[in-house]
């Protein structure tokens, strides 16, 4: 792990149930070790994943996002992803065009049957927004007024 | 226009319509008319500063009533009426559509399929103004984007004037308005107002029609239908479908292929 | 102001070790509408469970989470249990503790912290939880049965004999499968098709059995208890209703010369033809891609030839629907071929021979009649050689796994050539002999001792043609490494089992899970091994990883069980996951628009239009309906709702932001 002086960002990933879920299961019975700066919230589907949800979270305080699910083909539900895929891309481009950091968002395929890619997945997007560093531009302006309770002090 | 002022007058006088949407000479540029009755339609003018996106007015029940009604439709309104179509918001026997054409001819449509073969022959160029701000941008870095963007931004009030002007905002209960959970925040500030920016241009993918009345409408000046507008440059291309040419079935979020971009998937 | 129960679970010492359960069970006890909140050394067990209906009565919770494994793992466990103490089932959560983790970090002060905000998220997620109910569907009580192979001959016979309809359906002219093909069967030295051909006929004749050969899966759409399957019946071009069986067409085809897939390509057959002699049904397709009359126009010698007019040359393929309520997936597995292995001559010697190829010239049915003769020269071999694990626990050629039936087939091959060629001198070269099972080390034993097999322990580097001969070359690691050089007239390569061709295509079709060698996943590898994550799907045999008859046909019967388990029920039970369009006291209605964008993004067809009308009949507007019955759940709707008029139940709007925002707000 690392220093206590290094930046620990804040990672929130949003996984399908059926494959991503399922491959971080198999990386715990694998007993294969990744950083702790990862916290997973489950969906069915990514077709289920609200672009807004990824929106807040950045206000709320995250360095970055993992989405993940299954690979083309394997949606459980036939095209969740295939939508989802689209979504993104549509997503990618107005955050962009807004000047909203894109790098901090990485998305993935992680079948249930890798659980090795999902250890790899989260070690490496943990290495890549350390190296970003926190994303204080965007947290200093949702500081502002943003935060439950008119926060005035920013 | 005196062939579109007696049609519109006649169509009333026949009953065929109970309400003619128009414009009429406003004091600094032309303004919405509604003509109930064929003595008010000598009011009616249409020419090319007539560029106010009537279909804006067409999905309010409260206006059109129950009755059969009709439009005086620039091109920008024939785009959003398209598009209104194919979700389900009009029915081509409630609603007639008029224009006049390039060479002042007066045309009616009476099936979408028209319009859709009419609206074809126009092509979406940007202005001088979309060019100039949008050849700014595109030169921008990310933080330099980032930081006009918070500019403009920091000046929204929440007002939602683009929101009324949109004619493909019609929901009856917009998101901002959902409090279960509230997913942006009601009051302005920076990042919410973003965020109600950026859920805008979401759910204009494969809609707009870049007809720019939201920034048109905005009292303070933000530019933001060049956001919705670059959205339509950049993805019409790669999701395949042609701005202002609404398909049949779906729009660019609700169809997808199977060899979508995926590059940025690790 | 919520009650909420907290349970962390131990698991013994594997979330305690890493985590401070303690200290868990303390900050989240503080935690505002929490009532109860405990550790216990094992939740899932009666008294952990105990634990919760005590609390879930004493303290009058309206929500429980329980900090313990996966919610794959035991969510419905702990469901249950708040069931039976009368709380809503879905007002229970499960924090993912050991699999998300204790299991996949470190003790450290990071990891009891991560434990924390995983519960705090789960509680916060409870805390806008509603209570649901169950939705009961009806059950179609038919099975359909993909393969019939062994696995599938004794999935569909067991079905069939539980009263219950079955179709099964096989894409090659006969059902038997690969077991067909065996000579004899270890550890027994029985012979295969013996045992096998009365199950053949039993099939064919059993009247709750529908069978179709020559056809394919080609869609599968609905959901658990009422599937609906579009099946291509190929065309077989032969009549099946007037066709008598007897043979006479086969005799007069010209077309001799292709190579029979049934005899691995050691022997031939005709364009008409029937696979093997026992075939069931025991009548001929036409091969459309050698007939001389698809090819060229002209021949129809079999159509002279045949009495009671059965060709039909202008058949074409007929695709028919069959609803079905359950599907046991039994498609086999299929070996590499010789040309997989550079190293042994790229499949260019002809006698390089696979096991399965082994089976045929053993076999009395075979092309050799049960001599052990060479392809090449029709001689007898007086060496043979035999190489375990080719291709398999082998990364380098992409599998890495066991195939677990070739250290005993092998040895069944040595033993049978010692049998059949007295004085012949067999060598077996193997990595470790894996006789697990009942009867298999002393059938090993037996070969070494009583048959003298000569078993080397290493690998073999090459195989090379000399002067009419195969130079195996290898080393025997039990002599430090010392060479070996044996002078073969014949090789046998125990080829690695592989997942069948289009088992990939067909996971898909069918929305199972498969892992990277496209073998069909298992719900659980331990627990649920016959069950795939597709409700109502169900596996049997090598279709999910290689494996022996015995195996093979226990699995399939553990397949047949499930689905008789599914067809006892007239009505099924489902989790009340699906999408609900928001419903309104008027003048509203609703907040739907009526856009139906969300129809075009169903996959499941399940978007319907309601109208909505006023008191005096006239129509409102026109909105979306969830047809809970088609609704799978993905929840693809939701996301695309501009006005949030659609939720899902479980993974509600108000539940899911409850969850990131606690992970975020601290």
């Amino acid at each position: 792990m690392s220093s206590s002086t290094e930046f620990e960002p804040k990672i929130i990933a949003f996984v399908c149930n059926w494959c991503t879920y399922a491959g971080a299961d198999l990386t715990g019975t694998s007993r294969l070790k990744y950083a702790t700066n990862v916290k997973i919230v489950r969906f069915p589907c990514t077709g289920r994943i609200d672009f807004l949800l990824l929106l807040k979270s950045f206000a709320q305080g995250a360095d970055g996002v993992i989405v993940s699910g299954c690979h083309p083909n394997d949606c459980h539900y036939t095209s969740g992803n295939f939508h989802a895929r689209r979504r993104w891309i549509a997503f990618r481009t107005v955050l962009d065009l807004m000047g909203v950091d894109i790098r901090r968002i990485q998305y993935s395929w992680v079948s249930a049957a890798e659980g090795s890619k999902w250890a790899d997945l989260v070690n490496n997007t943990v290495a890549d927004i350390r190296a970003l560093g926190p994303y204080a531009e965007y947290q200093k302006v949702a500081e502002y007024l943003e935060k439950e309770g008119f926060d005035e002090e920013a | 226009m005196k062939k579109l002022r007696d049609r519109v007058a006649a169509l009333l006088d026949e009953g065929a319509v109970s309400l003619v949407i128009g414009y009429e000479e406003g004091t600094k540029r032309p303004r919405p008319l509604f003509c109930r009755n064929s003595e008010s339609s000598g009011k009616l003018i249409f020419d090319s500063r007539c560029f106010h996106n009537l279909a804006v007015y067409v999905t309010k029940k409260e206006l059109v009533g129950k009755e059969r009604f009709a439009v005086t439709a620039p091109i920008s309104t024939l785009r959003s009426i398209l598009q209104l179509y194919v979700e389900n918001q009009l029915s081509e026997e409630k609603l007639l559509v008029l224009t006049v054409d390039l060479n002042g001819e007066l045309r009616e449509f009476v099936t979408f399929e028209e319009i859709s073969a009419y609206v074809a022959q126009f092509e979406m160029k940007r202005g001088e103004r979309e060019q100039e701000i949008l050849s700014k941008i595109e030169g921008m870095t990310r933080e330099e984007r980032w930081k006009f963007w918070m500019g403009e931004m920091s000046h929204c009030f929440k007002c939602y004037a683009c929101r009324s002007a949109c004619p493909l905002c019609y929901c009856t209960k917009c998101v901002v308005e959902v409090n279960r959970p509230q997913w942006i925040n009601p009051w302005p500030s920076p990042i919410s107002n973003m965020e109600w920016h950026v859920n805008r241009a979401m759910h204009m993918v494969g809609r707009c029609t870049a007809c720019g009345a939201c920034g048109d409408a905005c009292p303070v000046g933000i530019p933001i239908d060049l956001i919705t507008r670059k959205m339509m440059e950049d993805l019409a291309p790669e999701f395949g479908y042609i701005p202002g040419q609404p398909a049949k079935q779906g729009n660019a979020l609700s169809s997808w292929k199977l060899d979508d971009r995926e590059q940025f998937i690790r | 102001m919520s009650k909420i129960g907290v349970f962390i679970c131990h698991c013994g010492e594997n979330i305690s070790a890493t985590v401070d359960v303690e200290r868990v069970a303390r900050e989240i006890g503080g935690m505002e509408g929490v009532a109860h909140a405990i550790d216990y050394k094992y939740m899932c067990s009666d008294p952990g469970q105990t634990f919760i209906k005590e609390a879930v009565k004493k303290y009058g919770l309206d929500g429980v989470v329980v900090g313990a494994c996966s919610p794959r793992m035991h969510e419905p466990t702990f469901r249950r249990a708040c069931a039976e103490a009368g709380l809503n089932p879905y007002l229970c959560e499960m924090a993912n503790l050991r699999e998300h983790c204790s299991w996949v970090h470190e003790k450290s002060e990071e990891t009891t912290e991560k434990a924390i905000d995983l519960v705090k998220m789960l509680v916060e997620k409870v805390k806008k939880d509603k209570p649901l109910e169950s939705i009961k569907v009806p059950v179609t009580k038919r099975a359909l049965v993909i393969g019939g192979g062994i696995a599938g001959i004794q999935a569909s016979l067991d079905i069939a004999n539980t009263g219950h309809k079955v179709i099964l359906i096989e894409r090659d002219p006969s059902i038997g499968g690969h077991m067909s093909q065996l000579s004899e069967t270890f550890p027994t030295l029985d012979c295969s098709q013996c045992i096998l051909t009365p199950r053949m006929v039993e099939v064919a004749q059993h009247p709750n059995i529908k069978l179709y050969t020559y056809a394919e899966l080609e869609s599968l759409e609905g959901f658990i208890g009422n599937f609906k399957a579009r099946i291509r019946l190929k065309a077989k071009s032969v009549n099946y209703s007037t066709c008598t069986g007897c043979g006479a067409c086969i005799q007069k085809c010209p077309v001799k010369k292709i190579p029979s897939e049934f005899n691995a390509g050691l022997g031939t057959r005709t364009a008409i033809y029937v696979p093997f002699p026992q075939a069931v049904p025991n009548k001929p397709v036409i091969d459309r891609v050698n007939c001389n009359y698809y090819k060229r126009g002209a021949c129809k010698i079999c159509e002279k030839t045949c009495q009671v007019g059965s060709i039909e040359w202008d058949k074409e393929d007929e695709i028919i629907t069959e609803e079905v309520g359950a599907v046991v997936l039994a498609t086999g597995f299929d070996v590499k071929g010789t040309d997989f292995f550079p190293e042994y001559g790229y499949g260019k010697y002809k006698d390089v021979l696979t096991g399965l190829q082994f089976e045929r010239l053993a076999s009395a049915s075979g092309p050799t009649f049960g001599e052990i003769r060479r392809p090449s020269d029709g001689t007898i071999p007086k060496k043979i050689v035999f190489i375990a694990c080719a291709g398999s626990r082998d990364p380098a050629k992409g599998i890495p796994y066991c195939s677990k039936i070739c250290c005993m087939y092998t040895a069944k091959h040595a033993m049978l050539y010692q049998h059949k060629v007295h004085g012949g001198e067999s060598t077996v070269f193997y990595m470790d002999i894996r006789a697990g099972g009942k009867n298999y080390e002393e059938f090993v034993r037996r070969a070494i001792e009583e048959d003298t097999v000569n078993y080397v322990r290493g690998r073999v580097a090459r195989v090379y043609e000399k002067d009419g001969k195969l130079i195996v070359k290898g080393v025997d690691t039990l002599l430090g490494g010392q060479q070996v050089e044996i002078e073969a007239d014949m090789v046998v390569l125990a080829t690695a089992g592989v997942a069948n061709c289009g088992s990939e295509q067909l996971a898909q079709k069918l929305h199972v899970s498969y892992d990277p060698y496209h073998f069909f996943a298992e719900a659980h590898p331990k627990l649920k091994p016959v069950e795939t994550n597709t409700a109502g799907i169900f596996l049997a045999g090598a279709c999910q990883a290689p494996k022996d008859i015995p195996e093979t046909v226990g699995m399939a019967s553990g397949a047949a069980v499930k689905v008789a388990a599914l067809f006892s029920n007239d009505e099924l039970v489902r989790e009340p996951i699906v999408a609900v369009v928001n419903r309104l006291a008027p003048p509203l209605y609703s907040t739907c628009v009526g856009c139906f964008m969300c129809e075009t993004a169903c996959p499941y067809n399940a978007i319907e239009h309601e109208e909505i009308k006023g008191r005096d009949g006239s129509l409102i507007r026109t909105i979306a309906r969830v047809n809970e019955g088609l609704c799978q759940g993905c929840g693809t709707c939701v996301a695309f709702c501009r006005s949030k008029s659609i939720d899902i139940q479980g993974y509600t709007n108000e539940q899911v932001y409850a969850e990131v925002m606690s992970l975020l707000n601290d």
